[in-house]
């Protein structure tokens, strides 16, 4: 089966966006959805809302200290530029245009709503089908959609990514750790013990 | 996305990038430029991009190249490593500056901390 793409790169610069009315409205309900979500963001403290630590990650993932005052630091304003996402997303649902910043609020909004709705549904790296009866069956749906319009989205700005930085890939540094660190999984929790 | 300033946990203040000019480092006060000084006697911060189901593979490629100003080419096997290693080094420098890749890297919905090598 192929799709018509949905997203293409604007000669004029920006992306231009072709989608029938029933997937707009999905965009601007959608962020309605989330906005609501986090307006329950607690300030600083660790989230045990797995789907807003997945919002809000851990940057020390073994110095609690660090962590509590980078979180108070940062939580606001990180708060602040996902409610903008969501925002012009909402506003810009029916635009048939949209400018390189518009572009990226909506690529920056859909993979807010992806991160809530993979991490709600516990998807898996493994491909998963979702019968139609399922309770699941209707966020699962948004969230393949959503893929599927992030790879459009992405594709279109890849390539109008400016050209690498002269040197920067020399700076790359090694991996100095041949084994993972200590316990130490990717959201900052333990690793679970060999079984 | 906004320009607007943080104190980092550990040191001086430094701006954030804005959305066009993130590859751009921020202006070296004297502030930063003692940080960096202290740094230098310091074993570097590392910044580590974990693996993560959701994340699609071409947008993780896409953040490293427009946050790094990295080549297709490097991005994309850094990419791989989180994929394949379930996680990879991104980048390295004193703390304030690992933390403020985090911060990007975090803005982006990935899955970042910072580690001191050493």
């Amino acid at each position: 089966m192929t799709l018509r793409r949905r997203i293409v790169r604007a000669r004029r610069g920006g992306v231009d966006v072709r989608l029938p009315p029933e997937e707009r409205a999905l965009l601007v309900s959608l962020p309605r959805e989330l906005e609501h979500l986090l307006e329950s963001v607690p300030d600083g403290a660790a989230d045990p809302d797995p789907v807003l630590r997945r919002l809000f990650p851990v940057a020390y993932a073994r110095d609690e200290e660090a962590e509590h005052a980078y979180a108070g630091l940062v939580r606001a304003e990180l708060l602040e530029h996902r409610r903008e996402g969501l925002a012009v997303l909402a506003q810009t649902a029916d635009a048939t245009h949209l400018s390189d910043e518009e572009a990226d609020a909506w690529l920056g909004a859909i993979n807010d709503l992806r991160l809530v709705l993979g991490t709600s549904l516990s998807v898996t790296e493994e491909p998963r089908e979702v019968a139609e009866g399922d309770p699941e069956f209707a966020p699962f749906t948004y969230y393949a959609y959503l893929s599927y319009l992030e790879g459009e989205l992405v594709e279109a700005m890849t390539a109008s990514l400016p050209p690498p930085v002269p040197g920067a890939d020399d700076d790359v540094p090694e991996d100095p750790w041949g084994e993972l660190p200590g316990g130490l999984r990717w959201d900052g929790t333990d690793r679970p013990g060999p079984p | 996305m906004s320009g607007a300033c943080r104190p980092p946990v550990a040191r001086a203040s430094a701006p954030l990038s804005g959305a066009g000019t993130e590859v751009e480092q921020a202006p070296v006060t004297e502030l930063d430029a003692d940080a960096d000084a202290r740094a230098a006697t310091e074993h570097p911060w590392l910044v580590v991009v974990w693996n993560d189901p959701v994340n699609l593979m071409t947008y993780v490629t896409y953040v490293f190249q427009k946050l790094f100003g990295y080549s297709r080419a490097r991005a994309t096997k850094l990419m791989l490593d989180v994929h394949n290693k379930g996680r990879a080094v991104v980048s390295s420098g004193p703390r304030e500056r690992a933390e403020n890749d985090v911060t990007r890297l975090h803005r982006h919905g990935l899955w970042a901390t910072l580690e001191q090598a050493g």
